[in-house]
């Protein structure tokens, strides 16, 4: 009964995906990416993993979908050339194989007994990986001093006069 | 081949690798590929809650995913910073057609 | 304590570096004044290390199990090489001052310089082989960048591109040693590979050894890889004196000395070393007799009296090698820096234009005879005792047709340098040149320098006692200044050798009065063709050139393309997994 239930969502995933990847407007492949998020969301929380799984749908589906759709309104949503650079069918095969090999490799790894009671996600994020905490401040922050650098206006810089 | 639960997440682990795979090779606009980046992290999301799960100890596969969802919500931010200045400087988002930097 | 030290002889020339480049170019004064504060600390930091010499490691840092742990070992050979790095750094940046006065681009200059003194001292203060090729090629980057320097001439960019070749060629042996150790002994840790020698297996060493000779051989321009040196007299004349003079290619004389006590025993190493010692003072002595450029004469000299200090690790004097480097470093930096002055002052580097400049430059002039004298091994100044000290025990413990090359070129030294100065300082006037006198700068570097060449064969004691006592594998003997000066004085090996150079000086001086003193004729083409080897090294460069131009293509600058590039690199990693694990 579970199976199921994983298996139709991460079956939707894979679906929206694709439809993500040949979809011919960014506005589309955006709501698509939405999508995922919620389905993939809902997996992590049938997991186990309540906190997770409201990050990643607050995340995936509420903040990236903003910034992709502000995003394409100061750029503009031109229609998308379908040809690709890289011939459709090498992409295919070579991921293909990825795929398989992948799969053939790691399946076997799995155990199938699952485990028993987890540890509460709040003592492990601040007792054994504080250092992780203090790695995303300093990304955020440094995220945040890119973007304002970014999308700043062009200040003429040191406008030197020739020497003469 | 057994279909218990983790398996099937397994499996939809590496099928969504490889969607993201093939966005990468196939798409030609750049905030497009920032998108299919998204996509790729889900992925990564899904497999170290699911590695968490495995080995018993959530606490620290979800710690470690909600750093990673921080980490990748900053590189999809800095991404679209830079597609729009690319915009502004080369007129187009096409791929091969900002593709300067030759060996 | 040791510790503080060692950091900070390493890490102050980089903060040095950092704070140069940051300056700006419109601040040059304050450039220079940092410049040379931050050499002059890392000099004194260095002699004061001196004292702290230990063959226990003073920094040690635990990488994980991949790189073993980040040590730094200041023991004797380290802490001797640092000091001569920093020293005569030091005075290499206070010539600067005067050389590079006006340039526009200091604030690279200096960093690269900076850098450059940094990564020396980590290379010889490095006790984990991995690390130690970490420096190694920050080093080699940085020769070929301050080689360039000038790099819109043509020709420093080709030496720079030559140098950077045919020293990553040694790069690339430093590397199979050090990976090959690692198979066999599990750790990067030198004193490991010093340790467990004799109980590695045979094959293993023989490569490490001859990996390591052909590393040693590429980063000291020696046979067959001496054809850089020269060359490399492109870039500015300070940066000659501190790289390929005093620091850089003593690099490998550093590493076949550090691992002598492992690689004793193999089977025709030694002789090997001899051999590449004694080919490159040879036809290095040979073919400074007829060079026309006053810098190659001395290039093809620091190949020469490399070529000594290599074959004195061979027949097994790492003690001679090492006092033979000290005195080295020291009168063939004053050499560079007194050419350097000249050739500032005059704007030549020909040896034909040039003649009586000694009138005009008196002090520049006395600076140059003394690191002549001392190169050439006159008594009382440094050069003499360490180089009968280097011909005693190949007398000792090497072929005797080795000993007699050696002796020859010893003659050939006296006859070239003896040439150089007359063409120099004396005789005719051959050009109407313009001479300014030597900056405040440069006579401080020169003074200090002249001093150096009287005084340093008085440290020797003090050399052998922090060699012997903080170098467990060497098995070296206490020997004070006293008896190492009485048994040079009454070996009879001293006496044929001085009387070689004065034959040598003799045979110059005569041909000085007829002013014939252009070289030999019949030895030019040979030189010019650097024996036979600018042929293959032309072929090798542009071997060089041809691949990266075809590789090229690969880099096509377009995302699709290299991202397939990343995922095939995944799927050839999954292939080679599963064909591994037999899944």
């Amino acid at each position: 009964m579970e199976s199921i239930q994983y298996a139709v969502f991460l079956l939707g995933a894979v679906f929206c995906a694709y439809r993500a990847i040949v979809a011919k407007r960014i506005l589309s492949a955006t709501i698509y990416l939405a999508c995922i998020s919620a389905l993939v969301s809902a997996v992590i929380y049938l997991l186990g993993a309540p906190q997770v799984a409201v990050m990643e749908l607050s995340v995936g589906a509420g903040l990236v979908t903003v910034l992709l759709v502000y995003a394409l309104s100061v750029v503009g949503d031109d229609a998308l050339d379908p040809a690709s650079v890289i011939p459709k069918p090498l992409a295919f095969g070579v991921v293909g194989l990825v795929v398989v090999l992948l799969g053939l490799m790691v399946y076997p790894a799995i155990q199938t007994n699952l485990e028993k009671g987890s540890t509460a996600l709040a003592n492990v994020l601040w007792q054994n990986r504080v250092l992780d905490v203090w790695i995303q401040i300093a990304l955020i922050f440094s995220g945040v001093m890119g973007v304002l650098g970014l999308l700043s206006e062009q200040t003429s810089s040191k406008n030197k006069e020739l020497p003469q | 081949m057994t279909f218990t639960p983790l398996n099937i997440i397994l499996l939809g682990v590496i099928a969504l690798l490889g969607v993201g795979f093939y966005g990468l090779l196939i798409t030609r606009n750049l905030i497009k590929v920032v998108l299919v980046l998204q996509i790729l992290i889900k992925a990564v999301v899904l497999a170290l809650i699911l590695a968490g799960k495995m080995s018993g100890n959530l606490g620290l596969g979800q710690s470690s995913a909600a750093t990673v969802i921080v980490a990748d919500t900053i590189v999809a931010v800095v991404g679209l910073a830079l597609g729009v200045q690319v915009r502004r400087r080369f007129g187009t988002l096409d791929l091969p057609k900002i593709s300067t930097l030759r060996g | 304590m040791a510790g503080i030290f060692v950091a900070l002889v390493i890490a102050l020339p980089w903060l040095g570096a950092i704070a140069v480049w940051l300056v700006g170019n419109e601040r040059p004064r304050l450039q220079h004044t940092l410049a040379v504060a931050f050499s002059v600390l890392t000099g004194i930091i260095s002699l004061v290390l001196l004292a702290f010499a230990s063959s226990e490691p003073a920094i040690q840092v635990p990488l994980g199990k991949a790189f073993g742990d980040l040590t730094f070992v200041p023991d004797g050979l380290a802490v001797s090489l640092t000091a001569i790095a920093a020293v005569v750094g030091s005075l290499a940046v206070i010539f600067s001052v005067d050389y590079m006065r006006g340039d526009e681009q200091l604030g690279r200059y200096y960093f690269l310089v900076l850098f450059f003194i940094g990564a020396m001292t980590g290379l010889v203060l490095s006790g984990n082989l991995l690390f130690t090729f970490f420096f190694w090629e920050i080093t080699a980057l940085c020769s070929y960048s301050l080689i360039s320097f000038y790099n819109d001439d043509p020709k420093a960019v080709a030496a720079g591109i030559k140098a950077l070749i045919i020293t990553q060629v040694g790069g690339v042996g430093l590397l199979a040693g050090t990976l090959i150790a690692f198979t066999s002994l599990g750790s990067f840790q030198i004193s490991d590979l010093l340790a467990k020698a004799s109980s590695m297996p045979s094959t293993a060493l023989s490569l490490i050894a001859f990996s390591f000779l052909i590393a040693a051989a590429a980063k000291s321009a020696q046979f067959p890889f001496h054809v850089w040196l020269p060359d490399a007299m492109e870039a500015p004349t300070p940066v000659s004196a501190l790289i390929h003079a005093a620091t850089m290619v003593n690099a490998g004389i550093y590493l076949l000395a550090r691992f002598y006590p492992a690689f004793e025993f193999v089977p025709a190493w030694k002789i090997s070393v001899i051999l590449v010692g004694m080919i490159s003072a040879l036809i290095a002595a040979l073919s400074a007799l007829t060079a026309s450029d006053l810098k190659r004469v001395l290039a093809y000299s620091t190949i020469s009296q490399l070529g000594y200090m290599v074959y004195a690790i061979g027949a097994g004097g790492v003690l001679a090698s090492q006092f033979h480097l000290l005195s080295h470093a020291v009168f063939k930096a004053l050499l560079f820096l007194a050419a350097g002055s000249v050739i500032h002052s005059v704007g030549t580097r020909d040896l034909r234009r040039m003649g009586r400049l000694g009138n005009r430059m008196p002090f520049v002039r006395n600076a140059f005879i003394v690191g002549a004298l001392a190169l050439m091994g006159v008594p009382i100044l440094n050069g003499f005792w360490s180089k009968e000290l280097i011909l005693e025990i190949g007398f000792e413990n090497s072929p005797i047709w080795a000993y007699a090359v050696m002796l020859l070129s010893a003659g050939l030294t006296a006859f070239y340098t003896f040439r150089m100065v007359w063409l120099v300082f004396f005789g005719r006037e051959r050009d109407y040149l313009h001479v300014h006198p030597a900056g405040p700068a440069m006579k401080v570097s020169l003074g200090i320098l002249a001093a150096g060449a009287f005084i340093t064969w008085l440290f020797f004691g003090g050399l052998n006692g922090l060699l012997s006592s903080t170098l467990p594998f060497h098995e070296l003997e206490r020997e004070s200044l006293l008896e190492m000066v009485n048994a040079i004085l009454s070996a009879p090996a001293t006496w044929l050798a001085l009387l070689i150079v004065a034959v040598g000086f003799g045979i110059s001086w005569m041909r000085a009065r007829s002013y014939a003193l252009f070289g030999g004729g019949w030895l030019n083409p040979f030189v010019e063709s650097s024996f036979g080897f600018e042929s293959l090294n032309r072929l090798i460069v542009r071997g060089t050139y041809r691949i990266a131009e075809g590789l090229s293509l690969t880099q096509t600058g377009e995302l699709n393309w290299n991202i397939l590039g990343i995922i095939s690199a995944l799927l050839v990693v999954l292939i080679a997994l599963w064909v591994w694990l037999g899944a």
